[in-house]
C-alpha cells in the first residue's frame, strides 16, 4: 500500500464519522424507477450488495476496474431505515418480511431465518457482532481440507483490514445493558466467564435495536463502509434488479442477464443486460446455489451443505426493572462451551419482537407483555454439521430444508438448560423457555427434562432460528468435493466467481458477518492480483 | 418519520373472505377483554395485510392456507363450529388446544400468526408506553458524555 494510499483511508475513517448525520445520499440506480431497457459493459459485475459483495466492489473498483452492483433488494439510507419501526424494516429490508424458514426433516425444529434484502445485504439487520473465524476452525480447513492459505497467519491482515474499514471496536462496560449484566452475573454463578464483544459501531448509543437499522447511524455496516467507498472509486450500484442468470458461454461467463423489479407490484419487470468480465456472485447462502443452478451449473454440492447456527433465547423475569432496551444490543459473550459446540451470546431486540416469542396466549401472553420491563434475554448457538439443502421451487425465493443431526439437537437442549441455569442463577423468579406450548418455569429443577438422555421432547417443539446461513456452494481443493476453487472461482465456469458466505467450507461457530467480509477481502485481492489474466481469458 | 425516497410496491394479499378470520385471531389474542376497540381491530387486519404483502407468492399463500386451515379447526376438536364464529372466550380456549397439539402442524399455525401479529399490536406508540417503553430515549450512554 502506498503512502497516498494510507492517507486517502485516513481521509475515508473521518468521512465515516459522520456519514450517518452529514453524508450525501450515496447514488444508487433505482430499478423500480427504470423505465426503458439497460445495458452495460463493465470489468466486474458483482451480483448482491452484502458482506461479500459490497467489499469485493470495494477492491476491484479501488483497483481501477469499473464494477457495477446489482442488487435485488431497495434502498434506503441510515436516515431512511434508522426511523422505521421494526416490522417496517423487516417487510422492506428482509427476505420474505422476516418470515423466511428452513423446514425441519426428521426430529428437527422449524428454524426462522433471518436475511437481508437490501442494499447492504443482511449487513444491515445484524446486531454488529463481529468474531474473526476461530483458529480451531481455520486449521482445520487449512490441515485437514488442504486449504492452505486458511491459516491464522494468512487470514490475519485481511481480517484487520476488514476491521479497520468497518471500526470493530469493544463495547465498553457501561453501554452494557442490565439485561446483559444480569447474564453476567448468572454466568458467573456457574462459574462461566463472560467477555466483552466487538462490534463494527462507531458512537452506539445504546438503542438496543440494531437488528432493524440503528437509529443513530451508529453501525458500521457495507452501506455505510465499503459501499460508499466503492461508489467513491467508481463503482456503481442498482437496486431492485434481480439477475435472472448468467451468460455462459464457451465455458466462460461473459455477463448476466435480468429484470429490474417493477414498481409497483415488485415483479420483475424492464430487462436489463450486463456484459463483464468477470462475473461475481454474492447472493449469500440461500440465493447463490439458485442462481448458480438456474446458470446450468450442475455441481452435486449447489445447495448442499448448508450450516446455520442453530440458535435460542431464553426469557428471565425479574423483581427488578431491567429496561433491557437501554445498551448496546449485544456486549457479551462466552466461549465457556465452544468444545461442547455451544456460544453463548448477550442478546436482546424491539420489544414488541421479543414479545412476539412469549409463551401463553389471551390473558397470560398479556400478563407477561405487560412485565417486560422486568425481563431480560439470554441466548446461545450451536456449532452445527452441514445438514441443510436450499433448492429451487415454486418462487423467486427457494425452498430451504434442514436436517439436524441428534448430536446437534442434545446441543440445542443443553445450551436451553445452561442458559435457563444463568437466569436462576442471576436471581430471576420465572424463566421463559423456547419450547412451544409450556408455559413459565419457577424452579430450576424443572430444567432436568432438558439433560442429556433424558429427554423426549419433539425438536418440532424447539422454538429455533438462525442468522448465520452459510456453506451451500463450499470451497474446495478438488472439483468433486466442493464448488468453488481456493481463489473463489468455480470449477466448472472460468471468470465467474462466488464471493459470499456460501462458500465457507464448514459451520464457524461464530457470528458470521466479519468472516464473510474477511474471506472476501482476501479473495477480492487474488481477483484483484490475477485480473489482467481473466480478462485475457473474457477475450478469448 | 423520514420520507422514503424508495416506493413501495403496492401489494395485498388477504381477500374480504380472509379479513374476518384474522379479526377474530387478533381479538382472541389480544382483546380477550375488549380491551382494542373495534376500530382498532378493523385497522389491524390492514396492518397485517400490509406486513405479509412483500413476502413470496409461496409463502403468501400458504399464510392463506393457515388461515382456512384455523377457519375450520373446531371440526377436529368435534365441535360444529367456525373459529370466526366463536365466542372470544372459547376461541382462546381453542388456540390453546392448537398450540399445544401433538400434531406437528398444527402450532406452527398458531405461531406464524401469533408471532407477527403480536409484532404488530405491540408496536403501537400508545401500546408501547403503556408498558413502560420510552421510545428512542436512552440513559447508559450518557455515563460516559456527561
Amino acid at each position: 500500500m502506498t503512502a497516498h494510499d494510507h492517507a486517502h483511508d485516513h481521509a475515508f475513517d473521518h468521512e465515516l464519522h459522520h456519514v450517518a448525520s452529514t453524508a450525501p445520499r450515496m447514488p444508487v440506480l433505482r430499478g423500480r424507477e427504470q423505465t426503458t431497457p439497460f445495458s452495460a459493459s463493465v470489468d466486474v459485475v458483482v451480483i448482491g450488495s452484502g458482506a461479500g459483495g459490497a467489499v469485493v466492489a470495494r477492491e476491484l473498483a479501488r483497483d481501477g476496474r469499473s464494477v457495477l452492483v446489482l442488487e435485488e433488494g431497495g434502498h434506503y439510507t441510515p436516515q431512511e431505515y434508522g426511523a422505521l419501526a421494526p416490522s417496517q424494516s423487516f417487510r422492506r429490508l428482509a427476505r420474505e418480511a422476516g418470515m423466511s424458514v428452513a423446514l425441519g426433516v426428521g426430529d428437527t425444529p422449524l428454524i426462522s431465518l433471518l436475511a437481508g434484502k437490501c442494499v447492504g445485504g443482511s449487513s444491515v439487520l445484524t446486531g454488529a457482532v463481529c468474531f474473526r473465524i476461530p483458529d480451531e476452525v481455520l486449521h482445520t480447513w487449512s490441515d485437514d481440507l488442504g486449504l492452505a492459505r486458511m491459516t491464522p497467519e494468512s487470514v490475519d491482515p485481511y481480517f484487520s483490514e476488514v476491521e479497520r474499514i468497518c471500526h470493530v471496536e469493544e463495547v465498553p462496560h457501561h453501554m452494557r445493558s442490565r439485561a446483559s449484566e444480569l447474564f453476567v452475573e448468572g454466568a458467573a454463578s456457574l462459574g462461566v466467564e463472560m467477555k466483552s464483544m466487538r462490534r463494527n459501531t462507531k458512537g452506539c448509543r445504546g438503542a438496543a435495536r440494531c437488528n432493524f437499522g440503528c437509529p443513530n447511524g451508529a453501525k458500521m455496516s457495507v452501506d455505510q463502509s465499503f459501499l460508499p467507498d466503492a461508489v467513491g472509486h467508481g463503482a456503481t450500484v442498482v437496486s431492485d434488479a434481480l439477475v435472472q442468470k448468467i451468460d455462459i458461454t464457451g465455458g466462460k461467463a461473459r455477463g448476466v442477464r435480468g429484470r429490474f423489479l417493477d414498481g409497483v407490484t415488485g415483479e420483475p419487470g424492464i430487462p436489463f443486460e450486463v456484459r463483464a468480465k468477470v462475473v461475481v456472485v454474492a447472493c449469500g447462502s440461500m440465493h447463490t446455489p439458485i442462481l448458480l443452478r438456474k446458470s446450468g451449473l450442475d455441481s452435486v454440492h449447489i445447495g448442499r451443505h448448508l450450516t446455520l447456527h442453530p440458535a435460542v433465547r431464553i426469557g428471565a423475569l425479574f423483581d427488578e426493572a431491567v429496561d433491557g432496551w437501554d445498551g448496546a444490543l449485544q456486549s457479551v459473550y462466552s466461549d465457556h462451551y465452544w468444545n461442547e459446540g455451544i456460544w453463548l451470546n448477550g442478546v436482546y431486540s424491539a420489544v414488541n419482537v421479543l414479545a412476539a416469542a412469549f409463551p401463553g396466549l389471551g390473558r397470560e401472553h398479556r400478563r407477561l407483555v405487560k412485565n417486560i420491563p422486568n425481563l431480560a434475554f439470554f441466548g446461545g448457538m450451536v456449532h452445527d454439521d452441514g445438514g441443510g439443502q436450499v433448492r429451487r421451487w415454486l418462487s423467486r425465493e427457494p425452498l430451504v430444508t434442514y436436517k439436524m443431526i441428534p448430536r446437534d439437537k442434545e446441543r440445542l437442549l443443553k445450551t436451553i438448560q445452561i442458559l435457563g441455569k444463568m437466569a436462576f442463577g442471576a436471581g430471576a423468579r420465572e424463566v421463559l423457555l423456547p419450547i412451544f406450548g409450556m408455559g413459565t418455569i419457577k424452579k430450576p429443577k424443572e430444567l432436568d427434562f432438558l439433560s442429556p438422555g433424558q429427554n423426549s421432547l419433539a425438536a418440532s417443539r424447539i422454538e429455533c432460528m438462525a442468522f448465520h446461513p452459510l456453506g451451500s456452494a463450499k470451497m474446495s481443493t478438488a472439483r468433486e468435493t466442493g464448488v468453488v476453487k481456493p481463489t473463489g472461482e468455480t470449477w466448472d465456469v472460468e471468470n465467474l466467481f462466488v464471493i459470499d458466505g456460501s462458500i465457507l467450507p464448514t459451520s464457524i461457530g461464530v457470528n458470521s458477518q466479519l468472516p464473510i467480509m474477511g474471506v472476501s477481502m482476501m479473495l477480492a485481492r487474488g481477483l484483484v492480483d490475477d485480473f489482467g489474466a481473466h480478462a485475457r481469458k473474457a477475450l478469448g | 418519520m423520514v420520507p422514503l425516497v424508495t416506493k413501495d410496491f403496492r401489494r395485498s394479499t388477504l381477500r374480504p373472505r380472509h379479513r374476518p378470520i384474522v379479526r377474530a385471531l387478533a381479538e382472541a389474542l389480544f382483546s380477550p377483554d375488549g380491551e382494542a376497540t373495534p376500530e382498532r381491530l378493523d385497522a389491524f387486519v390492514d396492518e397485517v395485510d400490509n406486513f405479509i404483502s412483500p413476502a413470496s407468492k409461496t409463502l403468501r399463500f400458504g399464510l392463506v392456507m393457515m388461515l382456512y386451515v384455523l377457519r375450520i379447526s373446531p371440526l377436529f376438536f368435534g365441535k360444529l363450529r367456525l373459529f370466526d364464529d366463536m365466542s372470544v372466550e372459547d376461541r382462546v380456549h381453542h388456540l390453546e388446544r392448537l398450540d399445544k397439539s401433538k400434531v406437528k402442524q398444527l402450532p406452527l399455525i398458531v405461531v406464524a400468526y401469533k408471532t407477527v401479529m403480536t409484532m404488530l399490536f405491540y408496536e403501537d406508540e400508545q401500546e408501547l408506553r403503556g408498558l413502560g417503553y420510552p421510545g428512542f430515549e436512552r440513559k447508559r450512554h450518557l455515563k460516559v458524555t456527561s
